[in-house]
């Protein structure tokens, strides 16, 4: 379903060239649930940013869902954004002005929905995670944990292809963490395709791929469990 | 502690020279635009003559039409005619009373060289100039007894004497107007009453008359008025001595009293007069005297423009603008600086501390606004000087006292102060340490 | 469109939009009320005063040799000044329409003192009047030459016996009466002398521009005066301007016992008349820019330290699907919320300041239709302003989401 061929990218500045990923080939098939960790300056946020579509990378392929991503524009580029990918954040990103429903509701908004059909999707998705009696409240009411189920919500209601995650339990104590995660591999159970991006080993081992990234390049599947701790 | 925030206030100002100057700028527009208008009033409004404004009374007798009050919606006439103001006169009821009307002389030199030219004249009792205390240079006004006798004497100005006699001191020489010799008693300096208070019927601001001589002499050369002339009756006969027994005003009396007593004694003379008048089958109006000070005649007479309270108005809304864009400002400052709070915060500075640091820099603002606005204000008042071209009473306009000064900055401190207090609040309000990790 | 949770994250986060709001409201009720004025001006200084306004000066003769045969002087000055080549017609009188100072009396349709009369403005003319100050009569005649008289200071009739007056006068005399009708009509001056009018003219105004009768004025085919003579000429087109000096030179040798001055021409005058209103409206001109121009910049500044305020929402906004003119219509919508709260609650502020100053100064109330006017500018303004930063915010890149600091 994503298939990246030989992607690189490269930030140039007038002194300095970075080359945040080197040659990466990556295939991801539908239902997989697949992390990619490293170190950090490994190059795995620039990975994430390349695969969700949020910058676009200096040479080789990337196709989604079938489509290739090269020569698309930003607008082509938004819209597949909207209808195939669902976005987990580190620090959830919900808007703080935004009471949970309007929260969700904001990828909706994009995509064209009627207002009835919007209403019906956040309900669902926001009883699904059992914040249903909460819908009016604001983000700063709620607590971390919820705040990020919020987003995993905010995430599925346009049913996405599949969802990328970017330390989803990074801002998280370990209680709320588990439960994210359990909510995750339930997702996934019922057929999501996730990809998660952390630099915690004990997380990446949840997930039923590893992907290690080092130095912009994937190494060996085996991960390296000493610097992994250490990073 | 004081100088401590100032410094804080500086450093701030300094690292936010932007946002600061844009602060200054607004507050220095707001102010710059209501203290023209505020100008423009205060010296409209001003007392022209602080020292006596008290004892100076406008006289005015109900002489007017039985059928129309002459002024909305009940005010007797805004001058006295002939036969009034020369009998009030004769009776010599207060301390000191001038009549007096505004005419118009040729003088003319005598010298081959100099073309003869017009001159605002006014025709006048002796006390005018002690009572409206007029400075002069040389010399001085005549007598009760030069009035009586009609001697030929007159006072010019300053402008005429340097055009007659290279401004020396005339005294004692005379002048040739209209075919007659007149002594000079003396040259009067430059007077600029702001308003010209004793005869606002015919144009409240503007240059007083250039010369002065007996209003014996004009009624015996039987000359008219040069400012309005009304009448509600038409006149009985055709001539001047028909003017002279009519009921047109045309002239204004003046009176000095000092006190209460005098005054209510002065008002019971004039209604025993007007009822003597009534039974001559004159006065068809209900007693209606009036005596009002400089003060109360220039407000009865509306000497403030209407068209300066509507700008008036209009500053204020403008300067309400300036402030809120100033609070504005000031908020997204703060909200920018909210990491510098919380730290202060964190490292003990209580609520009071944080309010006191930002009201000082706030004050700062307001001081430096204070005085670019007086700069605008001088350039507003420029700039309405530009558009009144011409006209050299304006000068008196637009000129600034110190007392504006002062006003001009305690308001733009006021308002910097004043706008500043809800973003200073919504500052003390941040908690201690809550924005460190977003620094 | 968003307009609901825009909405409802606007009021939750009052604070600094309320401010842009009330600028708007502010700007708006200046605004309004400053155009009404403007428009009441201009309309006032658009009225025209029913002479040869482009022809026409003024000037006079002050005699301070009390030897002068007056009336002889001014029959001889009239004979030299009509003949003097570029001089269309001249005529000697007392004012001259918008020179704020002026004569007037009472005329009424029945003899006696008990009601009120209607007041006109008298202009002194002989036959050459009508001609010299280029009004039209439309209908009756003009004077003839031996209907004019001098004003005798010993006695005889006050007045002629025939009148000339304005539409306006003759309607307020006359109420549902043709100007035709009119022709041949009696009225008293001076309570019970009758004056017969014998022409009407289509407009001239009296000489104070403020008074609510300026539009009444009558001819008096009258002289009169013993030392001062006013005289108004109209030139032939475009001699004005050098006939000026030329009679005022030649008059004043004619006759050294006098003094020639005063000279001003019609557009002088009318400057002079209405110099305050046209200061008004050029100050009120530059207010009205000025404040719009600082709500400008306030818009501007509130809304980039908005937009900067809020990167990170707008880059999960790209994140999650919005397109760069997706973010720029939110923007500008939501801008234009503000920009509604602000000017409908300034249309509140301006009819309530308005409604005030009618009361207080006399002022007229405003059109209805500037309200609306007032509101799209300032949409229209506070769209522009606010372009600017709404265009940044659409280029924050999607990648702003991702980032942790």
């Amino acid at each position: 379903m994503l298939s990246m061929q030989n992607v690189s990218m490269v930030y140039r500045t007038e002194t300095v060239e970075t080359h945040a990923l080197r040659d990466f080939s990556l295939e991801v098939d539908e239902g997989e649930f697949v992390s990619v960790t490293g170190p950090s300056g490994s190059g795995k946020t620039t990975f994430l940013n390349i695969a969700g579509l949020l910058e676009e990378f200096t040479s080789g392929s990337y196709q989604l869902d079938g489509k290739d991503t090269s020569s698309l524009g930003d607008t082509e580029r938004s819209k597949l954004r909207n209808e195939k990918i669902g976005f987990i954040f580190q620090s959830f990103n919900l808007i703080p002005e935004l009471d949970i429903f309007d929260n969700v509701d904001v990828p909706l908004r994009y995509r064209g929905f009627s207002a009835a059909e919007r209403k019906e999707r956040i309900d669902h998705v926001i009883d699904m995670i059992g914040l249903g009696s909460r819908k009016k409240h604001l983000p700063s009411q709620l607590s971390g944990g919820q705040q990020q189920r919020v987003a995993i919500a905010r995430a599925l209601a346009g049913e996405p292809r599949f969802l990328l995650a970017d330390e989803p339990t990074g801002n998280l104590d370990s209680e709320m963490a588990e439960s994210v995660m359990q909510l995750l591999e339930d997702i996934n159970e019922k057929g999501t395709t996730i990809i998660m991006v952390t630099h915690e080993a004990n997380l990446a081992e949840r997930a039923r791929r590893n992907i290690l990234v080092r130095d912009g390049r994937i190494c060996s599947g085996e991960p390296e469990l000493h610097v992994a701790i250490g990073g | 502690m004081f100088r401590y925030y100032l410094k804080l206030g500086v450093l701030s100002i300094r690292r936010n020279p932007v946002l600061s100057a844009l602060m200054v700028a607004a507050i220095a527009t707001g102010i710059g635009a209501c203290m023209t208008i505020v100008n423009i009033d205060y010296v409209m409004s001003g007392n022209p003559i602080p020292h006596r404004s008290d004892v100076l009374y406008y006289v005015q007798v109900d002489s007017w039409d039985p059928y129309e009050s002459a002024r909305e919606p009940d005010g007797p006439p805004p001058q006295v005619t002939y036969r009034d103001g020369t009998a009030l006169l004769a009776a010599n009821k207060a301390r000191r009373q001038v009549l007096s009307y505004r005419s118009s002389r040729v003088v003319q030199p005598e010298g081959a060289t100099e073309l003869p030219f017009y001159v605002e004249s006014r025709s006048t009792t002796a006390d005018f100039f002690p009572m409206f205390d007029t400075p002069f240079m040389f010399g001085g006004g005549w007598d009760a007894l030069a009035d009586d006798s009609q001697d030929y004497v007159v006072v010019i100005n300053k402008e005429v004497n340097e055009r007659l006699f290279a401004g020396e001191n005339s005294v004692g020489r005379s002048i040739l107007m209209n075919g007659d010799h007149y002594r000079i008693t003396g040259v009067m300096d430059t007077w600029e009453p702001t308003p010209k208070f004793y005869d606002v019927n015919n144009g409240s601001f503007g240059e007083v008359e250039e010369v002065y001589f007996p209003f014996s002499i004009s009624i015996t050369k039987e000359l008219g008025s040069n400012g309005n002339t009304n009448c509600w009756k038409p006149i009985d006969g055709n001539g001047f001595e028909a003017l002279m027994n009519s009921e047109c005003i045309w002239m204004q009396l003046w009176v000095e009293l000092h006190g209460t007593q005098e005054k209510q004694d002065y008002l019971a003379f004039l209604d025993a007069y007007a009822e003597s008048q009534k039974a001559l089958g004159r006065f068809p109006r209900p007693i209606n005297n009036r005596l009002s000070n400089v003060m109360e005649w220039m407000q009865i007479e509306e000497v403030v423009d209407d068209d300066v309270q509507v700008l008036l108005g209009l500053a204020v809304l403008f300067l309400v603008v300036c402030l809120l864009n100033t609070i504005g400002l000031l908020l997204a400052k703060i909200m920018r600086r909210s990491g510098d709070i919380s730290l202060r915060r964190a490292l003990g500075a209580s609520r009071k501390a944080v309010f006191t640091q930002y009201i000082v820099e706030a004050g700062i603002i307001g001081l430096a606004g204070g005085l670019l606005g007086i700069g605008m204000t001088w350039l507003g008042l420029q700039g309405i000087k530009g558009l009144y071209g011409g006209f050299d009473f304006i000068t008196q306009l637009v000129t600034m006292d110190w007392v504006m000064i002062f006003v001009a900055i305690g308001l733009a401190l006021v308002s910097a102060l004043g706008a500043a207090l809800y973003p200073t609040w919504r500052a003390c309000g941040i908690q201690p340490a809550s924005q460190l990790n977003t620094l | 469109m968003e307009i609901g949770p825009i909405w409802r994250a606007l009021i939750r986060n009052k604070s600094s939009y309320v401010l842009i709001a009330l600028q708007i409201a502010a700007t708006m009720a200046l605004m309004v009320n400053a155009i009404s004025i403007i428009q009441e001006r201009t309309r006032l200084m658009g009225r025209p005063s029913g002479v040869d306004e482009a022809n026409i000066f003024q000037l006079y003769s002050m005699n301070f040799d009390p030897d002068i045969d007056y009336q002889a002087m001014v029959a001889e000055d009239l004979d030299a000044i009509r003949g003097f080549p570029g001089v269309a017609n001249a005529v000697m009188t007392n004012s001259v329409p918008l020179r704020q100072g002026g004569w007037s009396q009472s005329l009424r349709i029945e003899p006696g003192e008990d009601d009120e009369g209607t007041g006109t403005a008298i202009y002194f003319v002989d036959e050459q009047g009508v001609d010299t100050f280029g009004v039209d009569l439309v209908a009756g005649r003009n004077f003839e030459p031996t209907e004019v008289m001098w004003f005798n200071p010993d006695g005889g009739r006050k007045w002629p016996e025939s009148v000339i007056l304005t539409r306006a006068m003759a309607s307020e005399l006359f109420p549902d009466v043709t100007p035709a009708e009119a022709v041949g009509k009696v009225a008293y001056i001076e309570n019970n002398l009758p004056v017969t009018i014998i022409g009407v003219m289509d407009r001239m105004q009296a000489p104070w521009k403020s008074w609510t009768g300026v539009e009444r004025s009558m001819l008096v085919p009258m002289k009169r005066g013993e030392e001062f003579a006013r005289y108004v000429i109209r030139a032939e087109p475009g001699y004005r301007d050098e006939l000026i000096p030329q009679i005022e030179k030649m008059l004043a040798e004619r006759n050294t016992g006098r003094i020639i001055d005063g000279a001003r021409t019609m557009t002088e005058i009318r400057e002079r008349a209405y110099m305050e209103d046209s200061a008004m409206i050029k100050l009120l001109v530059f207010i009205v820019s000025l404040l719009t121009a600082i709500t400008s910049l306030g818009i501007v500044g509130l809304a980039s330290f908005s937009v900067a305020r809020r990167t990170k929402q707008i880059g999960t906004r790209r994140a999650l699907g919005a397109t760069r003119p997706a973010i720029l219509r939110y923007f500008l919508l939501e801008n234009f919320l503000i920009s509604s709260v602000g000017v409908i609650t300034g249309a509140v502020l301006a009819v309530g300041l308005n409604m005030w100053m009618v009361q207080t100064f006399n002022l007229t109330p405003i059109a209805w239709y500037i309200i609306p006017a007032a509101m799209v500018t300032l949409w229209i303004v506070g769209q522009g302003a606010v372009y600017g930063p709404a265009r940044r915010a659409s280029l924050v890149s999607p990648a702003t989401a991702t980032r942790t600091v």
